[in-house]
């Protein structure tokens, strides 16, 4: 402790205002502990300030610009506009409008907020620099702390995101001008989900993977209909491909790129080395844990080899009264996983009876069409021992698909053969991202095919496609042929 | 491959079983339904058959053994069996002889639907199908809800069910906490003085109220004068009208020509009086209006309605006699002072419960009856030839009876510090159910806050427990003086179905003859 200053207690320090730890801060309000947040950045995190909510607004409003002006089919003739700056504006509003919701949410539930970074001084105390030069410091003693300093976006070589013309995907997001031309480095959900919005917004857009597919995370009959799409929107897929460097060039820069393997490199894209024009480059091939401002050491919290802080069950790290929340404590990144484990972080501080015992987290790729998971998939389902019964109900047999003009993709399920318990389920297709809450309550609670089979869904509409997958794998699906 | 067999849930509410006997070796061969051991549980002894036809691999429990259900007991080699991972399903079935299910005909999915309860044989182990509340009410009842056999569909683990287990299923752990739910009542219960101090909080609550509300009755003499006709000069008069006083009722000081006289300063301190009696209305009314300062609800449930369910169910079922007594204690006091010094130089905390656990175990042996169970369902009173005792600890978490086996077997020493232990883990949660269970008789310390009597309830289906007082300074008649002693209050309660009073006072007098002359224990 710095000489002369006073150090302030509190029950709960939550490092990190995401959405693990804004949550963490409110339940354990809630539960009437004493509670101080401290927050570097902004209330919200990168999930609403840089990530999930300032992607989704703009892919809404790309697919809007999108849409009216390729309905031609459905009668409808339209050449929209795009300003940009005025649809940065827009998703700013909704950012702004999130995130002083946090804080007031926050300061409601008697949450004590505190701008700036914190590090570890021992094992109970943190020094919290404040903001800005001349701003000062203090140092905050805690009976328990929640680590939630969330993720980072990964630098690769000779891309430097501090070069104007590199941007990582939050840059992205906040452009002002359209690029005519742009790279995309990654093919993983970051970089599918804005190399969509730029080609729909009138961008040309190529995307170079050093895998060998798009999406490599998913199955690929999940990631094939959103490479089609891609493709047809003319985004110019190179796989087996890494990004070495950029140079500026008269008009722009010019990015170029090596094969992994050359053989292969050679057969496909005609060379080892590739170049392509381009106004800007995004570099999305992955984040890292934030654990490096943290002097960890102080508080003797261990990280793993990939500098995650590994959690149990209750989210304690290996200093039992220091929890980690979100994506400092590993994958999968997601911001719900995150506030889940900083819901039962609180809660156990709290000496509630709570556990991260779920069974299943559903994940969501924003792309065109959508994906949606939960749960096993059939292959992992073997590998864990079951015996898996699967259904599938594709869209096009689904009325409602039809009628939005959007019928590519499937519903999945993937049961339990003897019991009929939902293990999983795949989603790819229209609102894919919302249908995937049905199935994720249904392994939750434990319900069969026939639980879901028999519950009746409103008619027309696409979560028919849910009971409709389940009774194909029951054998008695009525608007797709049985498997 | 190798099969193993798990202690199957031989029947309803039975959490483990003793071994009795095993009938093979390892190394013999076996052939399917072949019993291959005896096992014991609160309800009856049932024969385990072989699952199999194989070879007995290994044996993993020994004779005598407490198993609890779920444990695997013993492996079988089995030839040319392709691998498949043995299930409670099978087992159970095994256990209670019925055949194993025919293969259903394929591709019939109505057959396969009215067995999919059989089915759950199928279901990789480590996964259990429940709903979110039910897995919460599991960890709240402190229940291993892979353990819990479910009866939703298709072997769906339910609320219900996690009920049952935390009920039933662990019987002795259940009653365990109830009985120390009930030394807590009078023992040294955190619950217990916690549930004091918000008695406290909302008596001190309703006294204030009450204080204000007397405040505004007849506080500062506010009373009205209520005169039909007052003196006073205009002035006077003036003040009263602006703090909307009514003259006639300003009490009088002095008299003018015989009338009553009012003065400034007696209208201005009426109108001050009457205001703060009014302000101290609004806010007993106020407080009145909160109910929660009258009176506050919480939930009765989790590990506190499973004590309230275990005591309930002690009470009405086994039928309490108390019988009271009180012992001079000097030469424990001095022994206890001397062995202390000793077991603190092995780093040994020393305190008077295992003396008392070794008397009681001591008088246990002359009277077998005390440490006893009634086997109600087979109309049999089992009689135990171990001698675990319970020793009533309170928790954070409620009360607890963390058992330490065998006492009759171990030395003072071991018996403090496995006690030590385990009521640290008790206090600390980190108890494991297993710890809790078995125990034959128990004893309950009341003495720490105080009081000197109670009526401990029976730790079910256990038939007798001891709450001891504290030992203190009592006056005491010698040689027709009244001196001071060290004495024990000792209240014994047992369950009147087996044990007569006559028993209970009996069993009491040699604990007493043991705690009165501690060197009787190096006979035994």
């Amino acid at each position: 402790m710095v000489v002369g200053d006073i150090a302030t207690g509190t029950d709960v320090l939550v490092i990190g205002a995401g959405p693990g730890g804004y949550v963490a801060a409110i339940r354990a309000g809630q539960l009437d502990l004493d509670v101080t947040l401290v927050e570097k950045d902004a209330y919200g995190g990168t999930c609403l300030n840089y990530g999930c909510i300032p992607s989704k607004a703009m892919i809404t409003a790309a697919d809007v610009a999108h849409e009216a002006g390729n309905a031609e089919e459905m009668g409808i003739h339209a050449d929209p506009a795009v300003d940009l700056s005025a649809m940065v504006d827009w998703k700013d509003g909704v950012v702004d409008q999130l995130t002083g919701g946090v804080e007031k949410l926050n300061k409601a539930n008697g949450v004590n907020l505190i701008e700036g970074r914190a590090e570890f001084a021992d094992e109970n105390s943190v020094r919290v620099a404040h903001g800005g030069e001349g701003q000062g410091s203090e140092t905050i003693e805690f009976e328990h702390a929640i680590i939630a300093t969330g993720s980072t976006p990964i630098e690769i070589p000779g891309f430097s995101f501090d070069d104007e013309p590199v941007l990582d995907s939050r840059q992205a997001l906040a452009l002002d001008e359209l690029p005519e031309r742009m790279v995309v480095v990654g093919a993983g959900y970051i970089g599918m989900e804005l190399s969509t919005v730029f080609a729909k917004l009138g961008t040309e857009v190529t995307v170079v993977e050093m895998l060998d597919s798009a999406l490599p995370g998913y199955e690929s009959d999940l990631a094939r209909p959103v490479k089609k799409r891609a493709e047809e929107l003319g985004i110019d897929f190179h796989f087996g491909q890494t990004a070495t460097g950029w140079e500026e060039t008269d008009d722009g820069i010019r990015v170029s790129t090596e094969a992994v393997e050359e053989e292969a490199a050679a057969e496909a894209d005609g060379g080892a080395t590739a170049e392509f024009d381009a106004d800007k480059v995004m570099v999305a091939v992955g984040r890292r844990p934030v654990t490096d401002t943290l002097n960890l050491e102080a508080a003797g919290v261990e990280t793993n080899d990939d500098g995650f802080i590994e959690t149990d069950d209750r989210a304690r790290t290996n200093k039992s009264h220091v929890y980690a929340v979100g994506d400092v404590a590993g994958e999968p990144m997601l911001a719900h996983k995150g506030s889940k484990e900083g819901q039962v972080a609180a809660e156990v501080i709290a000496g509630e009876p709570a556990a991260l015992d779920y069974q299943a987290v559903p994940a969501a790729v924003f792309t065109d069409p959508e994906i949606a998971t939960v749960g096993l998939t059939e292959e992992e389902a073997e590998e864990e021992g079951f015996d898996p019964a699967v259904g599938e109900f594709p869209f096009r047999a689904s009325g409602r698909a039809l009628t939005t003009g959007d019928s590519e993709g499937f519903v999945r399920v993937v049961a339990d053969e003897g019991s009929g318990f939902l293990l999983g389920a795949q989603i790819v297709g229209p609102e894919a991202s919302e249908l995937i809450a049905e199935l994720g309550l249904a392994i939750e609670m434990g319900a069969t095919l026939e639980d879901v089979a028999a519950t009746i869904h409103t008619h027309p509409t696409l979560a028919e496609a849910v009971m409709e997958a389940c009774e194909n794998a029951l054998g008695h699906a009525i608007h797709t042929l049985n498997r | 491959m190798v099969r193993e067999f798990k202690l199957p849930d031989v029947g309803e509410g039975v959490s483990e079983g003793e071994i009795v006997r095993w009938l093979v070796d390892e190394g013999d061969a076996v052939t399917e339904d072949q019993p291959v051991a005896e096992v014991e549980t609160d309800k009856a002894v049932v024969e385990v058959p072989a699952p199999v036809d194989g070879t007995v691999r290994e044996i993993l429990a020994d004779e005598g053994e407490m198993v609890p259900v779920g444990n695997v007991i013993i492996t079988f080699d089995v030839e040319g069996e392709p691998v498949e991972e043995e299930t409670e399903g099978e087992a159970a079935r095994a256990a209670s002889g019925e055949p194993e299910a025919e293969a259903e005909p394929a591709g019939d999915k109505g057959a396969e639907t009215a067995v999919a309860a059989d089915e759950e044989t199928a279901t990789p182990e480590g996964r259990v199908f429940a709903a979110p509340s039910a897995r919460r009410l599991a960890r709240e009842l402190g229940v291993d809800i892979g353990a819990v056999d479910g009866s939703g569909p298709s072997g769906r683990v339910t609320e219900h069910d996690v009920r049952a287990a935390a009920e039933g299923g662990s019987e002795p752990a259940a009653a365990t906490e109830a009985s120390g739910a009930d030394a807590g009542g009078s023992a040294a219960g955190s619950k217990g003085a916690e549930g004091a101090q918000s008695g406290d909080g909302a008596a001190g609550g309703a006294g204030a109220t009450a204080e204000a509300s007397g405040a505004a009755a007849g506080g500062r003499q506010v009373e009205s004068a209520d005169r039909d006709r007052t003196l006073a000069a205009p002035a006077t008069r003036r003040i009263a009208e602006e703090e909307g006083v009514d003259l006639n009722a300003v009490p009088a000081t002095e008299e003018r020509d015989g009338e009553p006289f009012v003065t400034p300063e007696a209208v201005r301190e009426y109108a001050q009086a009457q205001q703060e009696a009014q302000a101290a209305d609004t806010e007993a009314l106020a407080k009145r209006a909160e109910p929660a300062e009258r009176e506050e609800r919480e939930p009765y449930r989790g590990i506190r309605k499973t004590i309230g369910d275990a005591m309930e169910r002690s009470k009405f079922t086994a039928p309490h006699i108390t019988h009271h007594d009180q012992v001079v204690v000097t030469d424990l006091v001095e022994t206890r002072g001397r062995l202390k010094e000793k077991a603190e130089d092995r780093g040994i905390k020393l305190t008077y419960m295992p003396l008392i656990m070794k008397a009681v175990t001591a008088a246990l042996k002359e009277f077998p009856v005390v440490n006893a169970s009634l086997d109600e369902e087979n109309e049999e009173i089992v009689k135990k030839n171990y001698y675990n005792v319970g020793v009533a600890t309170a928790t954070d978490a409620g009360l607890m009876v963390p058992v330490v086996d065998d006492v009759d077997e171990k030395g003072l020493l071991q018996i403090a510090s496995e006690m030590n232990e385990l009521v640290q883990k008790a206090r600390d949660r980190s108890i494991a159910r297993e710890e809790m269970q078995g125990g034959t008789f128990t004893v309950t310390n009341i003495g720490g806050i105080g009081g000197e009597y109670a009526t401990p309830i029976i730790n079910h289906p256990e038939v007798a427990i001891l709450a001891l007082g504290a030992i203190k300074q009592r006056p005491v008649v010698e040689d027709g003086e009244v001196v001071a002693r060290h004495t024990l209050p000792l209240s014994l309660s047992a369950d009147h179905r087996i044990v007569d009073g006559a028993d209970a006072a009996r069993f009491t007098n040699r604990v007493k003859e043991y705690l009165k002359n501690p060197e009787l224990l190096l006979l035994e």
